[in-house]
């Protein structure tokens, strides 16, 4: 997939979703959404030391957020 | 009486200040609806890690803090502190010898030695290193919410400054939601001794001409992201990233070893200086990187599956592939957490385990493993339990490997019958405990 593709393939995905809007939850139905545990990032802390560690061990990064500090990591 | 009730609805639309003149004006004590807005005291979250990598490479401790406040309605601000202290040794990047192979520390002060046919390490690596963040997150109208947030990191030889932005919007009922965010950073490099010139030979102690000042670079980073409500019970997000960095982003520490073609031996150094070749690692001063991000989370009755998946593409011809699972068991007031995480990336085009003698040299080259092509894997577990306070404490065990290639036609001579690529095994440990409000 080059860079085009994929900025394509982003684009195309985020419009169906917004226009299509799937089945809406309504705000009374939130219950299970609402627990800690079901949060996009429910262990920040967990979250930043992870992306730290993988960061300074591999080529990649970036994916959910930005990383909190650069470092020099050897 | 009547009076009172209809007071309720403005507090929670126009918020204390003026609700309480209101009050005030309606002749109505306004000491009840200031208690009822009482925000919470600080979230306060901390935790203890510990990354240990085998054969006595890197070893981190690491202390972090996070504080969250409502300060005003609605309004965050959010504080972390993390301390890491780093000790061990490092792969240099020169490959092993049938000899003892010596070298000049980074900071061209000292040497060291390392044995016939051993990884090459470089064991004068200390560091602390101090990082500190403060963001601060407000809704904007009724549907959008801003975030904005920088971040600053020092170390004995490496500062980072960065500044973010993010906004989201809800769509759909809020069953969609729509986010924008913007990084910038500036990173400088300034080793002791000095950043050495790219693929210019290490020297004898004292020797520092291949040496310049301090070096920097910029980083912006740009995400775009969707987050989707699928049902009751399931939540998903696509995200797109974009970093572009650009200046300085060779490795002033690693180095490549300059060997004989044919057997593979090491070559010899600068005149008088007792070393054999190795040059300084040269990357380019510009990186793209690009990645699409998906997560899908789904209640089990209680229970919670976490899937996700990364694809990352460079224009230094790295991609890389990231899956990770977790499955939350619920047990009452407790959890176990396993985690697994594939990871795989291509090598970047520049990266070679060697150079060989002869040959011209090319302009950019590293042998630095973290460019390499490899795979990873991370085991993990984890246990949670919540306090009698409403907080929680919870710790994990991870174990995280890494199995690589050297690049091809690299393995000539005697450097067949060594490994070029060894093993990385690392644990981390971490112990995190959140503060209850009780």
């Amino acid at each position: 997939m080059n860079a085009s593709n994929l900025r394509r393939t982003v684009v195309a995905v985020g419009v169906a979703l917004v226009v299509g809007g799937c089945a809406a939850v309504e705000p009374w139905d939130r219950d299970v959404l609402a627990r800690p545990d079901m949060q996009i990032v429910s262990d920040p802390i967990e979250a930043a030391t992870d992306e730290h560690i993988y960061f300074s061990k591999e080529a990649s990064s970036g994916g959910q957020g930005f990383g909190g500090g650069g470092c020099g990591c050897n | 009486m009547q009076l009172k009730d209809k007071a309720k609805p403005a507090v929670r639309q126009i918020g204390t200040p003026l609700a309480a003149a209101t009050c005030t004006l309606l002749g109505l004590g306004a000491t009840g609806s200031v208690v009822a807005q009482e925000l919470p005291p600080w979230d306060l979250d901390t935790s203890l890690l510990i990354y240990s990598e085998s054969d006595g490479r890197v070893r981190d401790t690491s202390v972090t803090a996070r504080a969250r406040k409502e300060i005003r309605e609605e309004k965050f601000l959010d504080l972390t502190l993390a301390i890491d202290s780093l000790t061990g040794a490092s792969p240099s990047g020169a490959v092993p010898a049938s000899t003892v192979q010596t070298f000049t520390s980074p900071s061209g002060n000292s040497q060291y030695t390392v044995g016939a046919g051993a990884q090459a390490l470089d064991t004068s690596f200390l560091d602390t290193r101090t990082a500190l963040g403060a963001s601060w997150e407000m809704p904007i109208a009724r549907l959008s919410l801003l975030s904005l947030g920088a971040s600053l990191s020092d170390e004995y030889d490496y500062t980072h400054a960065g500044l973010n932005a993010r906004f989201a919007r809800d769509f759909n009922n809020r069953n969609t939601t729509l986010s924008f965010g913007l990084a910038l950073a500036n990173d400088t490099i300034d080793p002791v001794g000095g950043t050495p010139v790219p693929l210019t030979p290490m020297l004898g102690v004292g020797a520092g001409s291949n040496k310049r000042g301090g070096q920097s670079k910029d980083v912006t980073d740009f995400l775009l992201g969707v987050t989707q409500v699928l049902s009751r019970h399931t939540i998903v997000q696509l995200n797109y990233s974009l970093s572009q960095s650009d200046g300085y982003l060779s490795d002033p520490y690693k180095v490549l070893s300059v060997v004989d073609p044919v057997t593979g031996s090491p070559t010899a150094g600068p005149a008088g200086s007792g070393l054999y070749r190795y040059l300084f690692d040269s990357r380019p001063d510009a990186r793209e990187k690009q990645s699409l991000y998906g997560l899908v989370k789904r209640d089990f009755n209680g229970d919670v599956l976490e899937a996700s998946y990364r694809y990352m593409t460079d224009d230094w011809g790295v991609d890389s592939h990231t899956l990770e699972l977790r499955y939350r068991w619920s047990f009452g007031e407790r959890y176990l957490q396993p985690h697994v995480r594939f990871y795989q990336q291509t090598a970047a085009d520049f990266y070679r385990t060697v150079l060989f003698d002869g040959t011209p040299l090319p302009v950019y080259a590293t042998a630095d493993h973290r460019l390499g092509e490899f795979d990873g894997l991370t085991i993990g577990l984890k246990y949670g339990q919540a306090t009698a306070r409403g907080g929680e404490w919870s710790a994990r065990v991870e174990y995280y490997t890494q199995t690589g290639n050297p690049s091809p036609g690299a393995a000539v001579g005697a450097l067949a019958g060594f490994d070029l690529y060894p093993d990385l095994n690392a644990v981390i440990a971490q112990f995190s405990y959140k503060f209850g409000r009780r």
